[in-house]
């Protein structure tokens, strides 16, 4: 709309300006054919006094969308006819009605300024264009650029094509190029078709209505940034270019992590773990830790045993300081005689050896370097002999099938063993088998009549 | 009674008249082996059975003439006795086998081979018609180079073996069968 204001005003000055000049008179011989734009300057006008006062812009009439364009809409290169004169138009028409003129009467002109304000003055008479007829003589000046939308500026001869009948038949096809050409139609026809609630702006449309004014710009941009301030981040990300959605509620239990304590963290490695914290346990280590007591008893030295050292040895010592003989055969190890449990331990040996009954003293450990010493034998004080290997075992066989073991059971014993033994059983066969022999015929003449009887039943 | 056979002067040739006689026997012709079998070729079966059998109680007559009481004799006296009798007519060696209840002959080295074993087993039949009167049919269970065996049965007993025999029944499994059943 700018635009054509702006052409508007364009035109108007260009048109005051034109008014100044001298005016001619053009033959319509020499020219019979011209753009269609040749008229404002072949008509003598009086000057032309803006009627500011009587219409405003706003006041005036402009329909930004042409109409939409005949059906088959073909390419019209239309031969230019001078317009007839009208009944009370004179050269010098009156420079408003050729300003109000439709540039471009190809297409139904719509209510003009005069019908719009009720105004007397007949606009001048719009030559109809009729198809090109090839076999007409199209020798004159053509206007190309007829269907485009920008008014054409004033033609020089350089703009002015001379045609003839086989150039024009050689032009594009009318309808491919009206097509191609018209987008506005086919945006006339999307919004015609469109559903009354296609108005608002679609949701996955991120463009929003270009704003007339700075202040409406204004109002926009502040609501935007409204809106973008309450918003919630949705979780999901949203499939490009569809625009904003609305963040869905999460289910009851389910909530996004939450964010990690950065001062914790940021404590966490700043402090090394062998620094100030690992010298300070913390409670759970203090609770698990034991403090030990230190060992007690004689200390542990190695000493060098210089008394079991071969003299032999002794002398081929090596003179360095790291070196050590292994000590001789001699020397078995063992424990220390005063070597006491600590008391805790004694304590619960005592009680162990409460509960067993033995007061006496444990036998001293043995190493194990030497060889186990005797253990005398034990006072038997119990009601149960130990499993001692008998020193007498005598087998009494009454037979050849059945023997029984006596076993003579220690003097010692209070409860002698019950032996039991199966009762003697004499010999006798336990099986008997049988050779079945066919019985040989003693004679040749029982053979033959036992092989002659064979066969018949 | 257990007397062997002794062959010592079972024939005897008398060069003067051209005769070779046999002891406690008639006069013997000694003719060649393939003209004999030629003979039994051409002639009718019934007719070498016939030749067989002729054979065969002669063989039995000198038999029971040299055992006395052949009925009572054992099988291994049969078998020297009329084996010796066979091989002394050079017919081969005869052989006893038993086989449960069967009885079954058998000749080896025969010079006749295949061809004479209708004629070997005619012998047969009339050895057991002159020794012990009984009518008894030889039925060849099977024959290889060296020997054939026959199984001596009476009529029954020889037509049902005959019959398994033509059908391609192993003569073990004839054997075995006619065991059977004469237990049953």
């Amino acid at each position: 709309m700018n635009q054509e204001v702006n052409k508007l005003q364009e035109l108007l000055a260009r048109v005051q300006r034109n008014a100044a000049l001298p005016r001619t008179l053009v033959s319509a011989p020499e020219s019979s054919a011209r753009v269609e734009e040749a008229p404002v300057a072949a008509y003598t006008a009086p000057a032309y006094i803006a009627p500011v006062a009587e219409f405003t812009e706003e006041e005036m009439f402009f329909e930004s969308e042409p109409p939409p364009p005949p059906a088959p809409a073909p390419v019209y290169v239309r031969e230019f006819t001078p317009p007839p004169p009208a009944p009370g138009a004179s050269l010098d028409a009156s420079v408003d009605e050729l300003l109000l003129e439709d540039p471009f009467p190809s297409m139904p002109p719509g209510p003009s300024y005069n019908e719009v304000l009720e105004d007397p003055v007949r606009p001048a008479s719009v030559p109809t264009a009729r198809p090109l007829d090839h076999e007409d003589d199209v020798s004159g000046v053509v206007a190309i650029s007829e269907f485009t939308e920008e008014q054409p500026e004033e033609l020089l001869e350089d703009d002015i094509v001379e045609m003839t009948a086989t150039e024009a038949a050689a032009l594009p096809t009318p309808n491919n190029t009206l097509d191609e050409l018209n987008f506005d139609d086919d945006e006339l026809d999307a919004k015609r078709s469109a559903p009354p609630q296609s108005d608002e702006a679609p949701v996955s449309s991120s463009r929003s209505k270009i704003a007339g004014t700075m202040d409406e710009a204004l109002a926009r941009a502040a609501e935007q940034i409204q809106l973008e301030e309450g918003r919630e981040v949705p979780l999901k990300t949203p499939p490009p270019e569809s625009g904003p959605q609305a963040a869905v509620a999460l289910p009851a239990g389910i909530h996004a992590p939450l964010s990690p304590d950065i001062e914790e963290l940021l404590e966490a490695d700043i402090m090394p773990t062998g620094g100030v914290r690992a010298a300070v346990p913390t409670a759970e280590q203090l609770g698990q830790t034991i403090d030990l007591e230190e060992a007690r008893g004689p200390s542990l030295e190695l000493d060098h045993p210089t008394a079991s050292q071969p003299e032999s040895l002794q002398e081929d010592l090596p003179t360095e300081e790291l070196e050590v003989t292994l000590p001789g055969r001699e020397f078995g190890g063992g424990y220390q005689d005063d070597l006491m449990p600590p008391p805790e331990a004694r304590q619960e040996l005592d009680a162990h050896r409460q509960r067993v009954g033995d007061d006496s003293a444990p036998p001293p450990p043995e190493s194990l370097g030497q060889y186990p010493s005797q253990q005398p034998a034990a006072a038997y004080s119990g009601g149960f002999a130990p499993v001692i290997v008998p020193s007498n075992v005598t087998t009494d066989s009454y037979s050849e099938s059945v023997s029984t073991v006596t076993v003579d059971a220690p003097p010692n014993a209070e409860f002698a063993p019950e032996l039991l033994a199966r009762p003697d059983i004499g010999p006798s066969p336990v099986a008997k088998f049988i050779r079945v022999e066919a019985p040989r015929p003693k004679t040749f003449m029982e053979l033959l009549d036992s092989s002659l009887a064979l066969g018949s039943d | 009674m257990s007397l062997n056979f002794d062959p010592s002067y079972a024939l005897e040739f008398d060069f003067g008249r051209g005769q070779i006689r046999m002891a406690n026997a008639s006069e013997r012709v000694i003719v060649p082996c393939d003209a004999l079998l030629a003979l039994c070729q051409g002639a009718s079966e019934d007719a070498v059975r016939d030749f067989g059998r002729r054979l065969g109680t002669e063989a039995g007559r000198v038999m029971n003439d040299r055992l006395g009481e052949a009925w009572q004799a054992s099988l291994e006296t049969v078998l020297e006795h009329l084996g010796g009798e066979l091989a002394l007519m050079g017919l081969g060696s005869l052989g006893l086998e038993r086989w449960g209840q069967a009885l079954v002959l058998s000749f080896s080295h025969s010079p006749l081979g295949w061809a004479g074993d209708l004629l070997l087993g005619s012998v047969l039949e009339g050895a057991m018609q002159r020794s012990f009167g009984r009518d008894t049919v030889a039925v060849k269970l099977m024959r290889d180079d060296q020997k054939v065996r026959f199984l001596l049965a009476g009529h029954a007993g020889a037509s049902k073996a005959s019959s398994w025999l033509a059908e391609g029944v192993p003569w073990g499994d004839v054997l075995s069968r006619l065991a059977t059943r004469g237990v049953s």
